[in-house]
């Protein structure tokens, strides 16, 4: 193209060109949804190929389970226990529960992080869609999420002897509940980030939801045994329904009405969150 | 290229901005020079649509960055004042990276990589992780992916901010070049010798006003001149060293009994001619210094408080 070859004229005496259309240079045509999805995500799963990123994500749960399957063996021998289930079958569903929500906090202070780093800034000086940016973190932390539960669920096994009446099955029924319930807990804390903006503000809130969600809830002793307003509770928690879902899909006793409500809960808080997080995400301050 | 009328950002009842006015030609640098607080990277922010300014208009490219803010990112590139790379990724795919949210093929991607990394000297450091740059190959690596696109219109915030001389050099070296490919740089510092090496017209920020612009020599010239300081050993030697200078054409000043001697110069040879006019007094010297003026004779040149506070900055 003839008009590429041609020099600007010295600024002051540029109003002409300046006027114009821009001058040409060699661009690239711009990218759809689709890609930047795919390539924000990506980005954020090379983690995977770098172990010292992906260890403590692994460890961290076999660690706890170590504690919490020695520490909680004396739970098995209370009243309210469901007869004939050994410790660990019964914990480790829940435990897939709880590391969901523990990665779901990830997500949402990993961006408060970036938020605050340049890194998103660069993204929003870019023509890509903002929505993207959260939509590929959300995708890559759940798959992650899933490659550390089916980590769990293999070392459950081979080390502390989970063997559920569910059997294979059944674990990764409850796996797929626990990442879905992952995936849907990062747009709340992706939500709250977007909100809040500061790691300061993220750190004590997100803790606080972690903590509400997992410790009022049948996570690691039966209700029952709770105290009457705890038990109020832990039963709307979502996290319990979470919970109750996996177990019974692990321990043999599927019970699809809870199941499907989970996964529906799930779905439809996405379907409110996401939107909002996004919006919040995009304003311009 | 870059058009700014009448642009006011408040945070509550903070004003970051007032009433800020001021155009860049298409291939012109514009150095936007202040301290901590003056109100930089909030227009840097609003020019490359990141945030909206409370009041008043500005275009680049003739577009609108409020109501037209999708055209304009296909326009510029932004290079804040943090260096915005991924530190988990090395330095290639940080570019590849950028590039294939642009549009580029894989191959496409990897050529236009490898071709910033050779301009900016980091072809070896490549395949690093990028948490292990130094400061200068963050920068380096973060200017290169702001110009992954080829923008016509590039922001700098603070580019040389914590370099070392030598990388601030080779960062210098790099805007040079871009400009002379045709592209607009609004390049924001607080080095007075910064915007008068690269910008063709300076503008001066304090809280968030603009207290004085026009080119670097008009700014030097209501600056006043560079200048030698030359510390004597004893009082006795003052009369005969101010005599000698004298006769070299320069006019010293000295405070009533004071040791020091200034003597404003036109640049740094004259120096040699201080240097010349001491040794013909025989004076013995205590220290002997340059001086170029900073952004603080800047600010008391134009009767305006130095703040270099954030805080302190943000009242008006
Ligand atoms: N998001 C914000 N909320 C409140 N005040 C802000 C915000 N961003 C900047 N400011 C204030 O606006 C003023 C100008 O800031 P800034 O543009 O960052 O200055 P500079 O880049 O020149 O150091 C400062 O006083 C700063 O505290
Ligand atoms: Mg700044």
């Amino acid at each position: 193209m003839s008009i590429a070859t041609e020099r600007p004229n010295p600024p002051e005496a540029d109003p002409a060109a300046a006027a114009g259309p821009p001058r040409e240079r060699q661009r690239f045509s711009g990218s759809g949804p689709l890609r930047q999805i795919q390539v924000l995500s990506g980005r954020s799963l090379r983690a995977l190929r770098e172990p010292a990123l992906v260890l403590p994500g692994v460890l961290e749960p076999i660690l706890m389970l170590t504690v919490f399957s020695q520490v909680f063996r004396s739970v098995s021998q209370a009243q309210s226990f469901p007869a004939g289930v050994s410790y660990i079958d019964y914990l480790l569903p829940a435990f897939l529960i709880t590391s969901a929500v523990s990665a779901g906090l990830k997500s949402g202070v990993a961006l408060t992080t970036e938020l605050n780093n340049g890194i998103i800034s660069r993204f929003k000086s870019m023509p890509i869609h903002t929505g993207t940016i959260l939509i590929g973190r959300s995708v890559a932390d759940t798959v992650l999420n899933a490659v550390n539960m089916v980590v769990m669920l293999v070392a459950g096994a081979l080390v502390f002897g989970f063997d559920p009446e569910g059997g294979i099955l059944g674990s990764l029924g409850a796996l797929l509940v626990a990442v879905v319930l992952g995936w849907s807990l990062g747009w709340v804390f992706m939500a709250l980030s977007a909100w809040l903006r500061k790691p300061e503000a993220m750190q004590p809130v997100g803790g606080m939801v972690n903590m509400v969600l997992l410790f009022a809830s049948n996570a690691f002793v039966p209700t029952d045994g709770l105290p009457s307003w705890l038990r109020a509770f832990a039963e709307v928690n979502p996290m319990s329904h979470a919970i109750t879902a996996a177990r019974s899909l692990a321990l043999g006793e599927p019970r699809p009405g809870t199941v499907l409500m989970t996964l529906g809960i799930c779905t439809v808080m996405v379907a409110v969150i996401a939107p909002l997080a996004i919006r919040n995400f995009r304003k311009a301050s | 290229m870059i058009d700014v009328s009448h642009i006011s950002k408040r945070f509550g009842s903070m004003t970051a901005l007032d009433d800020i006015s001021l155009t860049v030609p298409r291939g012109s640098v514009l150095g936007l020079l202040g301290h901590n607080g003056a109100g930089k990277t909030t227009l840097v922010s609003i020019l490359s649509t990141l945030s909206r300014p409370t009041s008043g208009r500005a275009r680049v490219a003739g577009l609108d960055v409020v109501t037209r803010g999708e055209q304009v990112r296909r326009l510029i590139g932004l290079t804040g004042q943090y260096a915005a790379v991924d530190e988990t990724l090395p330095g290639r795919h940080n570019l590849i990276l950028i590039a294939r949210l642009l549009g580029a093929t894989r191959a496409e991607a990897a050529a236009r990589a490898d071709e910033l990394l050779a301009l900016f000297d980091l072809t070896d450091a490549g395949h690093r992780n990028a948490k292990n740059y130094s400061g200068g190959m963050r920068r380096r690596l973060d200017l290169a992916a702001s110009l992954v696109g080829r923008p016509e219109v590039i922001f700098l915030d603070e580019p040389t901010t914590g370099l070392d001389p030598a990388a601030r050099r080779q960062l210098w070296e790099i805007v040079e070049r871009l400009v002379k490919d045709g592209t607009t740089v609004l390049l924001t510092t607080q080095y007075l010798e910064e915007a008068d090496y690269l910008a063709d017209s300076i503008t001066v920020l304090a809280a968030g006003r603009i207290i004085a612009s026009g080119t670097a020599a008009e700014l030097k010239e209501r600056v006043g001149r560079r200048s030698v300081s030359v510390t004597l050993r004893r009082a006795e030697d003052r009369a005969r060293t101010v005599e000698a200078l004298r006769r070299a054409a320069l006019a010293p000043s000295h405070e009533e009994d004071g040791l020091l001697l200034t003597i404003p110069v036109a640049d740094s040879t004259d120096v040699a001619v201080v240097v010349r006019a001491v040794d013909e007094a025989g004076t013995d010297i205590a220290g002997l210094a340059f001086s170029e003026p900073t952004l603080d004779d800047v600010y008391m040149a134009l009767n305006h408080p130095t703040t270099t506070d954030s805080e302190a900055g943000t009242s008006s």
